[in-house]
């Protein structure tokens, strides 16, 4: 028992590193549908450090994952970059607009923050759809090449499931190490008492826009893997729905836990694949299981681990 | 305790849910055709439309002893009106179902995700939306509707022949818009139309009347807005009440009996591009389509208490077209399949005579499209 | 170019967008000044009310008849909800309730399709009539009722919020809990009573401008960001700061695809809105 709370880690890895070979027995479509999984992830816990453990709402996350992808994708297909060098640029282009960005919106509060980020999100979505020239508009862009890093190409869905679940990986990890240092702990600070934060000579603008940025360039690092994996981009699918859709995996998996957004993101891909023959009631069903896990689970489904832990641990103390 | 309870309940739901799939136990393997509509989402309304008529042409295959003694089944999922989904499901029917064909989509964006799985895997995909197919690049993919620049030809034709030279475009946000837009442009010198003015809408607000008001200034004598369903009706119900007596051009994504209805009270001269299928008793008997059109019609009208209609009529010919392949090449290999629907010569469809070629995946010509106008309630030939 | 009667058209139709977007603002600001609390779900009210009055209608009841069942129908509905639902985690986090909110817009969004389907509904205008011809522009009639409504809504708050003991002791508990309890209300029945308010106003909202469009289960979605827009710049707790800021949506979004770009006017929009967030960032009307 000692050994399993020490490396239970070893768990759900070994699940990531054998599940194309095991559960998906090689077949493209399920290690797909993890791809994008995988890519949820991503985006949900960067909008965790933000929301769960800073405690600034976001209601336009796809914003910084459709500028992610747009670099991406309009940087390899119209100017033959390399589709690793155009993720960097996408990722440092994501980081100057959330740095210039971070300052005056994160001081807004609450409904206000949330209007502000929405309304940066219909922004970026608009003028994607204006410019065709260079986003191929509403009509979206098409001809994206795989992923290829160093001249190896990605095209094999297996290969681009492991290389995306890597990045998830040390995302996690990274996020892990920010939460667990005394930045972290500054950041969570912040969440609980703003004004005493300051009090004791915090900058709390810097800790919040740096943790901002953070967030938005994971977000726009899964806008670089969506799009290789895709082939093609639209507008559609970077709105405010999307935003939502992203927020709402948060608080199904659990809010300010890291690991809460991996289920959260599983269960709401995975929903439409167990309803589609259904699919007219989705909607309503999707909505009725938020709800029940706002009103019983308020610390979403990664709280019933947690508690299903303790009792096991409680009975093993014993 | 409450807790644990009631995520039994939600666990003993989903499998309830997943277990209701239909079990299939058939002697001989059918071939496996996928079907990707937007059944919810914006678009839902088309995809209903497609479900229904390829469903059925396949069950009319079928009861009439299959393709090479051998059954067709439809695997049909939802694209919720988004490219993301559209692509998964794809995915999925190319992976997991093991289809050897796809057909649908309704949109441009969505055709282009579904496109590009097609490509990728090698499984030839019949689309039917407004989508551009350039075979270089889209190998495998075809188009059965009409090429989007026929609803914009062969109206411009029609107001050349009224002495129409001034039109106005009021094209809405999204992809149909940009696609009308430029077609509008390509196409006005060759009809002698001048284009005096764009204005652009967003097909959720509530109020176009700005846009109109200012398009009115520039004397136009045609309007041209390149959309569908609500927004337009309400660009010709408020063009009828800001008094602008001028015909108005929509797109032929409205020719359904859907549009009658929401257009039933405005009185101005409304212009739809369509294929025969919107209006097959004004076809003439000597032309071929019109027996297939009535016949399935007539089948479609005892299934559903409607004949099938433009858009239906789109996935119907989908459906003909993989069949005529497969009876010429019994296989499941893409690559032969390809082969053979590019091959298709003279295929009679419901929305025209296929005539594919390694340089044209569309196989319709121009005078497949008709121009048609809502005269009390009901569609009327004016162009054919 | 653009001559007088077009800029007339243009007042026009922002004045019928903007009366809408004031309509929903007003109905997220009575529940915000009671229970500190955005429902995302108010454009499902809006939607909700205008089909049930649609089925109503449809039914053969007469128009006024539909019009206050309707809004009835809404009222319960929100109470409901209130009761159910957002009570029982009152006490969570902000973020919590915001996601309550969009997952009870989910649901009747998904409820809405279930009863409704999936095609448009249309509902006749309230009175028959040809536009009216006003300086050069036209002016629909439907577009009268509308702001008439807005009119008779705004005084009817006035009076509850003004002169009635339950509506004084309702404003007394946005701004001192302790004290309302002291005149006699509970923060519990003050809750419930904004909700209601605010999903009855929300419908009606939706059933006014419904013969201007074509509803359909998802049509929620816009009116419920414009007017969160709305209240964010005039202020989430001040209802006349949210009434006019309603209209300047409405006429600025008009203005904008008139006379500037119709192809970026959203772009346009939502710039402004951000700029006025960031230099007043409790909104233009907004206190402190």
């Amino acid at each position: 028992m000692k050994l399993l709370k020490q490396f239970w880690w070893i768990l759900p890895l070994a699940f990531i590193a054998f599940y194309p070979v095991t559960l998906a027995g090689g077949s493209p479509y399920w290690s797909g549908l993890l791809i994008f999984v995988g890519i949820y992830v991503i985006l949900t816990v960067g909008l965790d450090l933000l929301m769960g453990y800073t405690g600034q709402i976001s209601v336009g996350h796809a914003a910084y994952f459709a500028i992610g992808a747009y670099a991406s994708g309009i940087l390899t297909a119209k100017y033959g970059f390399s589709p690793l060098g155009a993720m960097v640029i996408g990722m440092v282009l994501t980081g100057i607009v959330a740095w210039a960005l971070g300052r005056p919106v994160l001081a807004l509060k609450e409904y206000y923050l949330a209007m502000a980020t929405l309304a940066f999100n219909e922004i970026v979505v608009t003028l994607i759809i204006g410019l065709e020239w260079l986003t191929g508009g509403a009509s979206g862009l098409r001809d994206i090449p795989s992923f290829s890093i160093f001249g190896l190409v990605l095209s094999n869905h297996v290969h681009y499931y492991y290389f995306v679940w890597a990045i998830v990986i040390i995302v996690i990890a990274c996020s892990l190490a920010v939460v667990r240092s005394p930045f972290g702990r500054t950041l969570v600070a912040i969440h609980s008492d703003e004004v005493a934060a300051r009090a004791f000579g915090v900058d709390t603008a810097k800790y919040k826009t740096r943790i901002f940025v953070l967030a938005s360039v994971f977000a726009s690092m899964a806008g670089s893997l969506f799009t290789h994996y895709m082939g093609f981009l639209a507008p559609d699918d970077f709105g405010v729905l999307t935003s939502i859709n992203i927020l709402v995996m948060l608080f199904l998996g659990g809010i300010g836990t890291i690991f809460g957004p991996i289920l959260g993101a599983f269960f709401m891909k995975l929903l439409p694949e167990l309803t589609y023959q259904i699919h007219d009631y989705e909607l309503l069903l999707s909505g009725l299981i938020l709800i029940i896990v706002l009103v019983f689970m308020p610390k979403g489904l990664f709280g019933i681990f947690t508690a299903i832990w303790e009792k096991m641990f409680a009975k093993a103390d014993k | 305790m409450k807790k644990f309870f009631v995520l039994i309940i939600l666990c003993s739901v989903f499998v309830i849910f997943t277990g209701v799939g239909p079990i299939m136990a058939q002697t001989k393997a059918p071939y496996k055709i996928g079907g990707i509509f937007p059944l919810t989402g914006y678009l839902s309304w088309l995809g209903e439309y497609k479900k229904k008529g390829s469903e059925l042409k396949v069950e009319l295959i079928n009861k009439a002893g299959g393709i090479n003694g051998r059954q067709l089944e439809l695997v049909v999922y939802d694209d919720q009106s988004s490219p993301e989904t559209g692509s998964r499901v794809a995915q999925r029917l190319v992976s997991k179902d093991g289809v050897i064909a796809m057909i649908g989509t309704a949109s441009v964006p969505i055709s282009g995700a579904v496109a590009s799985i097609g490509n990728r895997y090698k499984i030839p995909t019949i689309i039917g939306s407004g989508y551009e197919v350039d075979p270089k690049k889209d190998h495998f993919v075809f188009n059965s509707a009409h090429k989007t620049d026929f609803a914009v030809e062969r109206p411009f034709e029609y107001f050349k022949g009224k002495g129409i030279t001034k039109v106005a475009l009021l094209m809405p946000i999204g992809p149909l818009g940009e696609l009308g837009g430029g077609l509008a442009r390509k196409y006005a010198p060759k009809y002698g139309i001048t284009i005096v003015g764009e204005e652009r809408f967003d097909v959720k607000a509530p109020d176009i009347t700005a846009q109109l008001a200012k398009l009115r200034t520039l004397g136009p004598q045609a309007v041209f807005s390149f959309c569908t369903g609500e927004p337009a009706a309400l660009v010709a119900r408020s063009m009828a009440q800001l008094g602008m007596n001028i015909p108005v051009l929509v797109s032929h994504g409205n020719a359904n009996p859907g549009f009658l209805k929401l257009v039933s009270n405005v009185n101005i001269p409304i212009l739809v591009p369509a294929g025969r299928a919107a209006a097959p008793e004004s076809i003439p008997d000597n032309d071929p389509c019109k027996r297939v059109i009535l016949d399935f019609n007539k089948a479609h009208q005892q299934k559903f208490g409607e004949p099938a209609n433009y858009y239906s009529a789109e996935m119907v010919d989908a459906v003909d077209i993989i069949a005529a392949a497969l009876k010429v090449v019994p296989t499941a290999d893409g690559e032969k399949l390809q082969d053979a629907i590019e091959k298709t010569k003279g295929l009679v469809g419901m929305n025209g005579i296929y005539n594919f070629s390694t340089t044209d995946h569309h196989g319709t010509v121009l005078q497949d499209m008709m121009v048609l106008t809502v005269k009390d309630g009901k569609w009327q030939v004016l162009l054919k | 170019m653009t001559d007088f009667s077009h800029i007339v058209q243009f007042f026009f139709s922002g004045l019928t967008s903007g009366s809408m977007y004031a309509l929903i603002a007003v109905s997220l600001v009575i529940v915000y000044k009671v229970s500190l609390l955005i429902c995302f779900a108010q454009g499902e009210f809006f939607v909700i009310g205008a089909l049930a009055m649609v089925t109503l209608v449809s039914k053969g009841l007469p128009m006024p008849l539909a019009f206050v069942l309707s809004i009835l129908i809404s009222t319960v509905l929100g109470a409901l909800v209130q009761r159910m639902l957002i009570k029982p985690i009152q006490n969570a986090g902000i973020g919590n309730l915001i996601v309550m909110t969009i997952a009870i817009s989910l649901t009747l969004r998904g409820a809405a399709l279930l009863v409704w389907g999936k095609e448009s509904h249309i509902l006749k205008p309230f009175s028959s009539g040809a536009p009216i011809p006003v300086l050069g522009a036209t002016l629909q009639p439907q577009v009268l009722w509308i702001i008439s409504i807005t009119i008779v809504v705004l005084i009817m708050i006035w009076i509850f919020f003004e002169k009635t003991k339950l509506g004084i002791a309702m404003r007394a508990c946005a701004e001192n809990r302790l004290g309302a309890s002291l005149m006699g209300i509970s923060t519990d029945k003050a809750a419930l009573l904004a909700w209601a308010w605010g999903s009855g106003i929300g419908a009606l909202a939706g059933m006014a401008v419904a013969p201007l469009l074509f509803m359909q289960y998802g049509s929620g979605v816009m009116p419920m960001v414009k007017g969160f827009i709305a209240v964010s710049i005039g202020g989430l707790s001040s209802i006349v700061g949210s009434v006019v800021a309603g209209l300047l949506l409405g006429t600025v979004e008009a203005y904008t695809i008139g006379l500037i770009s119709s192809k970026f006017s959203d772009t346009i929009v939502f710039s402004l809105l951000m700029v006025v967030l960031i230099f007043k960032p409790s909104g233009l009307f907004g206190k402190g």
